[in-house]
């Protein structure tokens, strides 16, 4: 199924090239014996084409387009598709510069990432499975105050400030960022500042965590950070009735102002 | 319009990562990290995030220089290479071969490293070539070729995952090979144990079951006095003693004297913790231990290795998967440089320059006459130099001047040569003391090979061209052996290098860029092309067939304090900074991390000094002095003091001790007196 799947992927690939509307297609392909992220161009061996292990292909594209091309197809996941939309609102891309070709992810491929949503809103490749809720999550909700900070500061203290959380993430883009200001987080500790660190960077998540779990791939410790960050889009959810990744909204804690009163729902 | 994802390995430390360079139209731009490699994982740490930074910074050396009356003009290669062959050919003619030396560079390839050390060897016509292993591994590489008949990590890094206690001593792993100390962290997680041994409280010790302080240079004491304990419990692994190995009574003898309370009065470990950490390694079904500059950087360095190779082989854990001895390499190509021969005792793949076959086969397959004499070492070049016995050096991608110890020696040993000639990317505070300073390409603009501290061999690979008119140090290191009249260099590209070089060292039999670039994980030894490459070492037999125990009675350090120099000060690394800063200074995200040298002071010896942190303080040694700020942390015990020796401006190797490990002569880094004086406010 997957297998069929994938050469399906590999001709529409070929035929889009072919086609000649896009500069290139920005997928996965094997190359040395390893799989990583590849611009496809006229002419490639699109039989190298591969679409596992999950890389989250929307800040590449960002690279890509810096290139030059003027539009380039992308073969991604959910989490790619929410992640493009967001950039897309951020104005870190132009929505027309990108043609995104959607895969629903397999039942273990959304278990791989505990997924909440493992398939984008256009599905051209595979089948919608359910979504998956973390074990931890309820383990985590389940615990009093003092429990749950002991829980973030125990899985902090692992933190060997590599930030690789941040740099693997397809949706912050500032320039300067605020982790990397000794005003807010004192520079050369390891583990960093607990909680200052995390929790700045969990907050700068909120209304935009699409839940693709890069950060804690990109993690050499293991810290569970989506699931942090899984709570507070929750809280968006809740509070301003906001999903980061769909379309129709603009994100809340870049958009409301100063003096404006917040209201629930949105 | 281009953009290209180029899978290659990190330039930094010895884990061997790799990633792929982000280049859009020829500019590197970021790195991802590769998700399918078996040591990355999809994970970086903050210097492989950045190692793509320094490599396209302004101040690259772009153009050959030549120095004039002090001062530096730019030249064309022609001339540049013309001089270098001109100098090193009049030296060599007037004064003998041995009047010249090349130091080879653990940030280089596989095939330069080769290069180099052939072109020391075959056209100069001396083995006066050494790197900066000698600094760092050089005790490993005599120490467990005695014991096992092999120097390297006898396991390989993922078999971390399933070690049952993993026992780490004179290794800042967490911060010097984060990919390997996070490795470590979640074998814990899975229910094995850690027991740390260090002078410091670096970061691992949150995640160690067992932490145990000790008096820096006091290794052997506790080693003895951990095996006492051992013994004593009948916790030894008898079988495996008489069958795999030879040396036990005389060993067994020394031991004896090591009792707990003994060793506490030498190395001020509780005598409770001492057996407790005796028991808990001879328990494990897989114990595997690891270690680092702490062991080795002593003038006991070779001994500090046999007692640990000892412990492995009384506990049964060598040769076996998920246990072992583990020294952890620190730069990204030092253990392929020691396999390269870039030691002036033996040639590639480990074969003695004193034997006399290997000499043969190496005369034969590089057609000319070859030295029998073994060379000098680093710190033997450089007072050679001061003597004027060495007259001529060629000095690839090293900076002594801020890694060898006792640095105002090793500055008159440099001015004192008659001719200086320094490849490197960037001018360091080496370079700056040459006569000719030849532009090299950094790893992002060559093609080779690393071979990582788990005698994991990756490729490197080109993702742009060599900046300005910088050249592959390859290219260079034959076009200078060419102009010496040096025959055998008519390389076309790296894999050719390593065809030949495969050809003549058995350990890299098997390795080809065809093999590697198919994506094969190939660990030496890769004894022919069908041989798979081998996990870990002395399965079933040592390498030299039963492994040796060495009786070792513990030495004091060199230099011990006394009412003038009372502490006794450490050297070692940073988390952010890598080695003399060449590239982390030039890398902001870096540099901003960790922008000050400091002294790491205890807070006892802080209050008799009547000092507060951030305090400047003068600390001397016999052989030198600097200004520092402290560090007041109770990280480093009382009496104890540690500086970083990345900073040129307050370098740590000002004041360390030179005095060499008469087996390896690697210096004692890790052990001096100092004196500390603070300075008015």
């Amino acid at each position: 199924m997957l297998v069929l799947m994938l050469e399906d992927i590999r001709k529409l690939v070929k035929r889009t090239l072919d086609g000649g509307k896009v500069d290139g297609v920005l997928a996965l392909w094997r190359e040395n014996g390893r799989v990583g992220p590849h611009l496809f161009v006229k002419g490639d061996d699109v039989s190298t084409l591969e679409i596992d292990p999950k890389y989250n292909l929307a800040a590449v594209a960002i690279l890509a387009l810096a290139s030059g091309a003027k539009k380039i197809a992308l073969i991604g996941r959910g989490c790619d598709e929410r992640a493009l939309v967001e950039l897309f609102k951020r104005y870190q891309i132009d929505e027309d510069a990108i043609e995104f070709i959607g895969m629903a992810c397999s039942a273990e491929q959304a278990q791989a990432c505990e997924c909440d949503i493992p398939y984008p809103t256009k599905i051209q490749f595979g089948e919608k499975v359910d979504g998956v809720v973390p074990n931890e999550l309820k383990n985590v909700d389940d615990m009093s105050l003092d429990e749950r900070f002991a829980y973030w500061r125990d899985v902090f203290a692992k933190c060997i400030k590599c930030y690789g959380c941040k740099n693997a993430c397809p949706v912050c883009v500032c320039q300067d960022c605020v982790l990397e200001d000794p005003m807010w987080v004192k520079k050369g500790e390891i583990p960093p500042e607990f909680p200052m660190f995390h929790l700045i960077r969990a907050y700068h998540m909120a209304d935009r965590c699409v839940q693709c779990h890069e950060c804690e791939e990109a993690c050499p410790m293991d810290i569970p950070l989506t699931l942090l960050y899984r709570q507070l889009r929750q809280d968006m959810k809740d509070l301003f009735d906001y999903l980061p990744g769909a379309s129709d909204a603009k994100p809340p804690l870049t958009t409301v102002l100063e003096d404006e009163k917040l209201e629930e729902g949105a | 319009m281009s953009y290209e994802s180029v899978l290659t390995t990190c330039p930094y430390c010895g884990c061997g990562c790799q990633f792929y360079l982000q280049v859009v139209n020829g500019n590197i731009v970021g790195v991802v990290p590769d998700k399918t490699h078996p040591i990355a994982e999809g994970a970086l740490c903050i210097k492989g995030w950045n190692a793509h930074v320094f490599v396209q910074r302004e101040d690259r050396l772009h153009k050959p220089l030549i120095k004039e009356n002090g001062e530096f003009r730019e030249a064309e290669w022609d001339e540049a290479l013309d001089l270098v062959a001109e100098k090193l050919g009049e030296i060599k003619e007037k004064h003998g071969p041995d009047a010249l030396a090349t130091l080879c560079s653990a940030k280089c390839t596989n095939e330069e490293n080769y290069l180099l050390q052939k072109l020391t060897r075959a056209t100069i016509g001396t083995n006066n070539v050494d790197h900066c292993a000698r600094l760092c591994h050089a005790s490993t590489v005599t120490g467990l070729a005695h014991a096992f008949g092999s120097g390297a990590m006898t396991n390989s890094v993922p078999e971390i995952d399933d070690s049952d206690v993993i026992l780490i001593t004179g290794s800042n792993t967490i911060e010097q090979h984060p990919l390997i100390g996070s490795r470590m962290v979640k074998a814990r997680e899975r229910g094995a144990k850690i027991i740390l041994i260090d002078p410091r409280r670096v970061p691992m010790r949150l995640f160690s079951d067992l932490y145990l302080q000790f008096i820096p240079g006091t290794d052997v004491a506790w080693l003895n006095g951990m095996m006492h304990v051992i013994l004593k419990e009948k916790l030894h692994d008898k079988k495996y003693i008489k069958e795999r190995t030879e040396g036990f009574e005389a060993f067994e003898k020394v031991v004896k004297k090591y009792d707990p309370k003994t060793v506490e009065k030498i190395c001020g470990i509780p005598a409770n913790l001492l057996e407790e950490a005796a028991r808990m390694f001879a328990k494990a079904e897989r114990g595997s231990i690891f270690y680092s500059m702490g062991i080795t950087q002593h003038i006991t360095g070779t001994d500090n290795v046999k007692s640990v190779a000892n412990l492995a082989m009384l506990t049964g854990n060598v040769g076996k998967r998920a246990a072992g001895v583990n020294p952890l390499r620190g730069q990204n190509n030092v253990q392929g440089a020691c396999d390269m021969g870039a030691l002036p005792n033996v040639y590639p793949g480990y074969q003695a320059v004193a034997n006399e076959d290997a000499a043969k086969k190496f005369e034969k397959a590089w057609g000319t006459k070859l030295s029998r004499e073994p060379g000098l070492t680093i710190v033997e070049i450089s007072n050679a130099a001061r003597k004027g016995d060495v007259k001529g050096m060629y000095i690839v991608g090293e900076n002594p001047m801020i890694s060898d110890p006792d640095i105002e020696h090793v500055r008159q040993g440099l001015e004192a040569l008659d001719f200086l000639v320094v490849q490197d990317i960037f001018m360091t505070e080496t370079a700056a003391l040459a006569d000719v300073v030849l532009p090299a390409s950094s790893y992002a603009e060559k093609e080779g090979t690393f071979t990582a501290t788990d005698r994991r061999v990756q490729r490197v690979r080109k993702a742009i061209e060599p900046v300005g008119e910088s050249r592959e140090d390859w290219k260079i290191v034959i076009d200078i052996a060419k102009r010496l009249g040096g025959k055998g260099c008519d390389f076309e590209s790296p894999a050719e290098i390593m065809d030949e070089l495969a050809s003549l060292a058995p350990i890299y039999g098997g390795v080809s860029f065809d093999r590697l670039d198919a994506g094969e994980d190939l660990l030496w030894p890769v004894k022919e092309p069908g041989h798979a490459g081998t996990e870990f070492l002395h399965e079933g037999q040592f390498t030299r067939g039963k492994g040796v125990f060495s009786p070792i009675e513990f030495r004091e350090a060199d230099e011990l304090p006394d009412k003038e120099y009372p502490y006794i000060l450490t050297t070692g690394r940073l988390m952010f900074q890598y080695h003399t800063g060449t590239m982390t200074r030039r890398t902001p995200a870096l540099e901003s991390e960790s922008p000050n040298p400091f002294v790491e002071v205890n807070p006892e010896d802080a209050k008799e000094l009547g000092i507060k942190n951030g305090d400047w303080l003068e600390v001397s040694s016999r052989r030198g002095s600097i200004k520092i700020q402290s560090r007041v942390a109770n990280i480093v015990g009382k009496g104890v003091v540690f500086i970083p020796f990345h900073y040129a401006e307050a370098a740590a190797n000002v004041l360390t001790n030179p005095a060499l490990d008469p087996d390896s002569k690697i210096p004692e880094l890790k052990v001096c007196a100092v004196a500390m004086k603070p300075l008015p406010k």
